[in-house]
């Protein structure tokens, strides 16, 4: 073993050397930014996770399409009709893709080395970064092609595209912590959406409505809001909670 | 202390019998059903201080991490479950009764269904996870988490609908619009709700105990 | 910056006890250890893999204590978890991804991120110089477990858990992990468990699980 700059040499000095930490030269956003790069990474090489997600978002838009689109909606419902099925496909488009971020780890057995070497909450904020990028590519494809398909006139896109953007990353941090507790659970797939329908639902209702409003055409202020504040809520919580939920 | 809940017994059944024949009927509801008063809400109070109690032993598990705070976490959540279906339920019929239908879309009807649902969604994850201490562990977790986004559960539902809900005890005033035998009915069966899920809790909690030492008993031999 | 070298890390453990839905695979279990080789030993089942987990971090024990210390400092967090070296069984790497850039990954994660060239010096130090550009996938168990053992003295921990560390090795691979014992035992604490005695080369100190349990 090499000897560090400084240290009393081993033979001169019967006592064991001192331990000096190596120096850091990454701060926690570089960490979490290592895992966030790695994940992609292998995202990159497998393209599952987006596979899994972009086949499901296709299926649930099509089918959706073909049941409603040929008749039209009622143009009083239109708006509400289609955020609220827009955001239930989003809702399972995440169900689907968010999780496998924690659960690979586990399975490929990789968790424990993940574990020695850096803290949960880092290794948390390093999926959630991934997994919030992973969605909103979902979203930008998956929205306009509901859009057509659906012939849904959105007056502001630039409004709707904020209440993603927000509500977006809520999904993404919640689903994200709840991914690292079923990653160690039996039947991952159908606990995931029980265990995280409950929190979502408020986000659900205050995104599809803010999504309404924004297909008018206006700023939805009030929801956005209430969204912000969850997406904060959820952040605090799930930062604080992260080696609960992932260490043993 | 013990002697308490033998107490219990006799004074919820005087709670009872004083909830149906003491108080007259409130004004403005039909026939007696404002007697569900009695029992409604207390047993609403009750499935949501549950998960006040099931949040308080959580953080207490994840602080010292002893089996007996995630036992009574656990115990209080069955028991949320348990007297927030009564709450759904009773308010249900009441709802049949003054409406005529069982369920109105009421954003505090909803709010306890989903209440419901995280109770359930709670012990599902426990039934998913067989080791004691990651299952203790992931579930305060999970309680915790959802303490945290749940007054956003209970205040963004409100907003979707205009509530249908009978004006609440406490009013904007601040004064207690009830004559003072349904006062005294009304919180008496409070209290007692409140000490019945108590007492519920220290047994429940007391059999999880139990069942642990019993298996590692077991396993020894 | 003297008197730093003076103090040894010191790793502590206090009345550990660990169970499983079941009785405690080890209870009461306590020992102090600051330099030298500690060989944990004891059947399959025996609870080594558990212990050496608790001892790194890895796992919590159902009750009791471990702390690692310099001198009167107790180490905690990063530098714990830095401090203290692992490679087991169960550690498993990034099939998709080379040896090199499982490393630099986890060199990165754990926020002391190395030069390449550095860390394909420590892969040539395990003999897995030909290997630097080919997938974990594609590597044998031997060749896994050596970049086990380049995981664990990753970052020059003064502490070094090895769990099983001959697994799957050939003679020069047995050679490597003995090299590695010999020179870390020096200037600072190995802790070595298996159920191979022949793997413990002269230990200063033993601990033996199982019934007949404790030293």
């Amino acid at each position: 073993m090499s000897k560090r700059k400084g240290e009393i040499d081993a033979a001169s000095n019967p006592s064991p050397t001192a331990y000096r930490l190596p120096p850091s030269r990454a701060g926690a956003l570089a960490r979490a930014w290592a895992i966030c790069a790695k994940d992609a990474a292998q995202e990159l090489r497998r393209r599952v996770a987006a596979a899994s997600i972009f086949f499901f978002a296709a299926t649930a838009v099509t089918l959706v399409s073909f049941a409603v689109g040929p008749f039209g909606l009622p143009t009083e419902a239109r708006d509400r009709v289609s955020s609220a099925l827009l955001w239930i496909i989003l809702f399972f488009c995440a169900a689907t893709g968010l999780p496998r971020a924690f659960v690979r780890e586990e399975e490929t057995g990789t968790a424990l080395a993940l574990r020695k070497v850096a803290p949960s909450s880092l290794t948390l904020a390093g999926k959630t970064l991934f997994n919030y990028v992973l969605f909103l590519a979902i979203t930008a494809v998956t929205v306009p092609a509901f859009a057509v398909l659906l012939e849904w006139r959105l007056e502001s896109p630039g409004a709707l595209a904020t209440v993603l953007v927000l509500g977006g990353y809520g999904l993404s941090v919640v689903s994200t912590f709840l991914a690292a507790l079923v990653a160690r659970a039996s039947q991952k797939n159908v606990l995931f959406v029980v265990i995280s329908f409950p929190l979502l639902l408020p986000l659900l209702l205050s995104a599809i409505s803010a999504t309404i409003e924004a297909a008018g055409g206006a700023l939805p202020a009030t929801a956005l809001r209430v969204i912000v504040a969850y997406d904060g809520a959820a952040t605090c919580a799930a930062y604080l909670l992260a080696s609960a939920a992932w260490e043993d | 202390m013990k002697f308490l809940k033998w107490l219990l017994l006799p004074y919820m059944a005087a709670v009872i019998v004083g909830a149906f024949l003491w108080p007259a009927p409130a004004q403005g509801f039909i026939g007696e059903s404002s007697r569900i008063v009695f029992f409604h809400v207390p047993c609403a109070w009750t499935g949501a201080l549950a998960f006040l109690v099931a949040a308080g032993y959580s953080v207490a598990y994840l602080a010292r991490r002893r089996p007996e705070h995630d036992d009574v976490a656990a115990a209080a959540v069955r028991l949320g479950l348990l007297f927030a279906v009564l709450a759904l339920v009773t308010g249900s019929l009441f709802a049949k009764i003054m409406w005529g239908s069982y369920w109105n879309w009421d954003p505090r009807e909803s709010s306890f269904l989903l209440l419901i649902f995280l109770y359930a969604a709670y012990l599902f994850l426990r039934a998913a996870v067989e080791d004691p201490e990651r299952r203790a562990r992931m579930s305060a977790a999970y309680a915790l988490f959802a303490a945290v986004l749940m007054p956003f559960l209970f205040f963004v539902a409100p907003r979707v609908t205009a509530s249908l809900h009978p004006q609440t005890v406490i009013n904007p005033q601040g004064k207690i619009l009830m004559d003072a035998p349904t006062k005294a009915v009304f919180f008496g069966a409070l209290i007692g709700f409140t000490a019945l899920f108590f007492w519920m809790l220290s047994l429940e909690s007391r059999a999880a105990r139990f069942d642990r030492a019993a298996v590692s008993r077991l396993s020894e031999r | 910056m003297f008197r730093d070298s003076v103090l040894a890390t010191i790793l502590e453990a206090r009345e550990l006890t660990k169970a499983f839905a079941g009785p405690p695979l080890f209870s009461g279990l306590s020992f102090r250890a600051e330099s030298g080789l500690l060989a944990v030993e004891g059947r399959n089942g025996s609870g080594k893999t558990t212990l050496l987990k608790i001892l790194a971090a890895l796992m919590r024990p159902s009750s009791g204590s471990v702390s690692v210390r310099r001198g009167d400092e107790e180490l905690s967090g990063d530098t714990r978890r830095l401090a203290v070296g692992w490679a087991g069984p169960d550690l498993a790497f990034y099939e998709d991804f080379t040896a090199v850039e499982n490393l630099r990954f986890l060199s990165r994660a754990g926020g002391r991120p190395g030069a390449d060239g550095q860390l394909a010096r420590r892969l040539e130090d395990v003999g897995l110089a030909e290997a630097l550009d080919r997938r974990v996938g594609a590597f044998s168990t031997g060749m896994k477990q050596r970049l086990k053992i380049v995981f664990s003295l990753l970052f020059d921990p003064p502490v070094l858990l090895l769990d099983e560390p001959m697994i799957g090795l050939d003679p020069d691979g047995r050679a490597i992990v003995e090299r590695v014992v010999a020179e870390k035992r020096r200037e600072g604490l190995v802790v070595l468990a298996s159920n191979d005695p022949r793997d413990f080369l002269e230990p200063d100190q033993e601990i033996v699980l199982g019934r007949a349990s404790r030293r």
